[in-house]
């Protein structure tokens, strides 16, 4: 496979789906809008913890043009959720945070709808609440969810009262291994809420069809967990129940789970209209899938020459009101911990908590930016304290072909090494502490990780039609990253195709084939494998149809430049494609992929829903920054990221995703925190929640590494997640180097950096 | 109801409508004209992809109202380019890897259109079009590939007669 020249795999070519948005054309859900139909509004608990004394709707109801008011008192009573079924979709007698949905109205006009909204009376009788996770733990701390264990939820997880789940990781013996180590060190990290930042808002138009059976446009990533999760919701078969993705102005992880849909799909019920429900800025400060805050204390013992020896570390993770995915993020987090280092003694735990505020989510590599902040500032730490470069530290103590990760499983395609040096010698490793200009402090900072590409099964429907193009069904949506335009080049490969006669479809539930979903770095990859396995399936019955007919043997036929060829004969793929419609019914395919478990030691995890990474990736960060000594505002001078992504399907939209991943995370790290004061978000507004403008980000500069995996498509890797787990890190690092100021929690603000500079604040900032 | 007539000018084309006078322009043109090439997020001018030109300067259409459009020259995506016959900077926005989700494109290519049409000759440094394109969030692509993106269609641009360039 390696031997030939790729025509089209490989090649920086324009995605498939770039003209629609261009032009305007492509219509997302956002968009997305039917004759007749009523905009909905959702009323929100002003409460963060209290029990619902009076809901009266008779005011909203009477308004001219509302058509159907919904409360917790006009649909059943059914609880959903991701790991643990904690929700519902009006709060039932109880509010849980601030903001979490009481009653929804279908109007005439959106304008209509929110005065019908604010005619709703709701008297509540305030409980007592919980908000820092710390607190939640305590004995005695108030329950968010005092029926907790009348709940169902994945059996995996450890539940007890606030903790939603609880996870380990662990290997040899950690008292011996302290007791062996030169030096022990101890910290404590923490990270805040930060939001996906998708510039679509979530939305989804719902409308009920003549057989009962209730289609949804939205801008899921999961169509086939929404059709799942909606069935549940409108207690409905799941065949009844129609998803479609229009299409999706990003995600990021955000867009995982049911937002606004089950409200769009009861109101349309109930209204006999079709409906469509769009958030707003501020319910997205205030109920949407953030990124969890997180409390990472580390306690690592070395060897004299920079050996980690033992590490024990706590994850805690605040999931606000409802578990979500809380309970596996803080799982994945020990992962992260763990990796990339060899440790001979470890443990690690996660615990997911409950407290009155927001729920969370899965935004792009959970868990791994709050983990790697922590494990790679403690490494900087430790190194700076022995007297070692912190890169020649790292390089003693990374993974190496062949060992074993944190669940025992054995690693292969390792590459951090590579990464590690290929970034410093970028920035300039030698020189960590360049001069400053006149009145700034300059410095460089590294940060290295590991992350999945996640598992879950594949389809495709493929057909060759006899004008010569391919239609791609995938059931996997196109979020923007380009991976179905990857996948689109690897079957155009396979096929003898060019890109441009590949046509891609939407989702529809109804119609796609099933996939896991874009989520989790596997798109591309899943997608992809997907698409060989169809191409291997179209080759063969092409060699059927024509093995007879040319009276050649059926393994002598090719596919090359959208022909059909074995010796001197010779047909357009076209004309096989009419031929086969006209004898048998056309050239389809139905292609699936799955990645295999690694096999791993069940006796080093407990309770952990993933507990050995698939197709893992390595990646290493390296920043050069200024920061201002009066004002503490940091200028990113040079970001670089080395990452193996396995093979380059199409380098532009990799470039794509590690420049956007970087910005996140350079969001994350400077500037952005929904801030709660108790259970109020302070900032549920696009002007002071402060993602990172133009003028905000540098030129990343991106080296591609490509050890090739033994899974993916061609030896790909998972690319989407990681360019966000080690911009905290590296520019912590950096700013330590250049300032002497270490600052142990997220943001690091000009504010946090100019106070510790001034010497006004206390050890964290 | 107190709807009031008014006149509008898109992409060339007048349109006769019957407007609330605290609509924006935003709301006439996703909810009334169906034209949803231009975005809508946040509406209060902070994320910037609703962004149109009027009288060939980019304006947020969230917080523009409808009724002060009255008399002026409205241009859109939709207006710009068709598929067929890109302009330069819808082109150079595909070639150069600038889109992804694309939600954000219909306005960061007419705040590059404005941008570059008040320096004609002038091929942008990178410092100016950050500066230029800063008032729109995009989330997914870090920016650097439009910046790519604007600059190589300034060029382009530049090599056109003025009458090609007047008419784009």
């Amino acid at each position: 496979m390696s031997s030939y020249e790729r025509r089209v795999a490989g090649k920086r070519l324009p995605r498939i789906d770039g003209i629609g948005k261009v032009t305007g054309k492509h219509v997302y859900a956002a968009d997305f809008a039917l004759p007749g139909m009523l905009f909905g509004k959702i009323l929100r608990s002003s409460e963060a913890h209290a029990r619902i004394r009076r809901l009266d709707v008779a005011r909203a109801l009477a308004l001219p043009g509302v058509r159907t008011v919904l409360g917790a008192g006009d649909i059943p009573q059914i609880r959903f959720g991701t790991a643990i079924k904690d929700r519902t979709m009006f709060a039932q007698g109880e509010v849980r945070f601030r903001g979490e949905a009481i009653a929804a109205v279908a109007a005439t006009s959106l304008e209509v709808a929110e005065a019908a909204v604010r005619a709703i009376e709701v008297e509540y009788e305030p409980l007592p609440a919980v908000f820092d996770p710390e607190e939640a733990l305590l004995p005695g701390a108030p329950l968010v969810h005092a029926g907790w264990s009348d709940y169902q939820a994945l059996p995996v997880f450890d539940r007890e009262g606030n903790i939603s789940g609880r996870s380990a990781i662990g290997d040899g013996d950690l008292e011996a291994g302290f007791a062996q180590s030169y030096r022990i060190y101890e910290h404590r990290f923490t990270t805040q809420h930060v939001h996906p930042g998708y510039t679509e808002p979530r939305a989804a138009v719902a409308s009920w069809d003549g057989n009962g059976d209730v289609i949804v446009w939205s801008n899921t990533q999961l169509p086939f967990d929404m059709k799942n999760m909606l069935a549940e919701v409108l207690d409905l078969p799941a065949s009844k129940v129609r998803v479609i993705v229009p299409g999706i102005g990003g995600g990021f992880g955000g867009k995982l789970r049911v937002g606004v849909e089950h409200y769009a799909a009861w109101l349309a019920r109930k209204s006999r209209r079709p409906v469509k429900l769009i958030t707003t800025s501020e319910e997205e400060l205030t109920d949407a899938y953030p990124r969890q805050p997180t409390i990472v204390t580390l306690k690592t013992g070395v060897t004299r020459d920079g050996r980690l020896l033992a590490r024990q570390g706590r994850v805690i993770l605040d999931c606000g009101a409802f578990a979500n995915s809380g309970p596996a993020t803080a799982a994945i987090a020990l992962q992260v911990l763990a990796g990339p280092y060899r440790t001979p003694h470890l443990a690690f735990e996660g615990i997911a908590v409950y407290t009155n505020k927001g729920a969370t989510g899965s935004f792009r590599a959970p868990a791994g930016p709050m983990a790697n902040f922590a494990v790679e500032s403690q490494i900087d730490l430790i190194a700076d304290d022995l007297g070692i470069d912190p890169l020649e530290f790292r390089l003693r103590n990374v993974y190496r072909e062949g060992d074993k990760g944190p669940a025992g499983e054995t690693l292969a395609s390792v590459s951090i090494e590579e990464c590690l040096r290929r970034a410093a010698d970028s920035i300039g490793w030698s020189e960590r502490k360049p001069l400053g200009k006149k009145g700034h402090s300059r410095g460089k900072g590294i940060a290295c990780s590991w992350w999945l590409t996640t598992g879950g099964s594949s389809g495709v429907y493929v057909r060759i039609n006899p004008d010569g193009t391919v239609t791609l069904v995938s059931g996997a949506v196109e979020l923007g990253s380009g991976a179905i335009t990857g996948a689109a080049q690897i079957l155009a490969e396979e096929l003898g195709v060019e890109l441009a006669q590949i046509n891609a479809t939407d989702v529809d539930t109804h119609v796609s084939p099933y996939d896991y979903g874009a989520q989790g770095s596997r798109t591309a990859f899943s997608v992809g494998n997907a698409c060989i396995a169809a191409a291997r399936d179209l080759k063969r019955q092409i060699g059927a149809l024509l093995a007879g007919q040319w009276n050649v043997p059926a393994d002598s036929i090719r596919l090359e430049a959208g022909s059909v060829v074995s010796g001197e004969k010779r047909m357009s793929l076209a004309d096989v494609a009419a031929l086969s419609q006209r004898s048998g019914g056309g050239l389809i395919s139905h292609g699936t992929a799955i990645q295999p478990m690694p096999v791993f030691d069940p006796n080093r995890v407990r309770h952990h829903p993933l507990p050995a990474w698939t197709s893992h990736s390595f990646h290493a960060h390296a920043v050069e920054l200024s920061v201002d000594q009066v004002t503490g505002e940091v200028s990113i001078d040079r970001y670089v990221v080395a990452q193996d992504v396995g093979y380059a399907i199409n380098p532009t939209y990799i470039e794509g995703q590690i420049e956007g991943g970087v910005a996140q995370g350079i969001g994350q790290t400077l500037s952005e925190e929904i801030v709660y004061d108790g259970g109020r978000v302070l900032n549920a507004n696009l002007t002071d929640y402060k993602m990172p403008t133009m003028m905000d980000m540098p030129r990343v500069e991106c080296i591609l590494i490509e050890k090739p995996s033994v899974n993916g498509p061609y030896g790909a890797k998972g690319v989407g997640e990681p360019p966000c787990i080690q911009p905290p890190a590296a520019i912590a690092n950096a700013v330590a180097a250049a300032t002497g100021v270490r600052v142990q929690s997220l943001p690091i603000t000009a504010e946090k950096i100019a106070l510790r500079l001034a010497g006004k604040a206390g050890k964290d900032g | 109801m107190t709807r009031q007539a008014l006149d509008l000018t898109i992409n060339g084309e007048s349109h006769q409508l019957a407007v609330e006078p605290h609509w924006s322009l935003l709301h006439v043109l996703r909810r009334e004209l169906g034209m949803t090439g231009t975005k809508e997020n946040c509406l209060e001018a902070e994320c910037g992809v609703c962004t149109v030109l009027l009288d060939g300067k980019a304006v947020n259409a969230c917080i523009l109202l409808a009724e002060q459009c009255r008399g002026r020259s409205i241009v859109t995506i939709e207006g710009l380019g068709d598929p067929e016959h890109l302009h330069p900077l819808q082109s150079a926005f595909i070639e150069h890897g600038a889109v992804q989700c694309g939600y954000c494109i219909p306005a960061m290519i007419l705040t590059a259109k404005s941008f570059l049409d008040e320096r004609r000759g002038h091929v942008p440094s990178e410092a100016e079009v950050r500066e230029a394109l800063s008032g729109t969030l995009c989330r997914c692509t870090g920016y650097q590939k439009i910046v790519e993106a604007v600059i190589a269609a300034a060029r382009q641009l530049n090599s056109w007669p003025e009458e090609a360039r007047r008419a784009s």
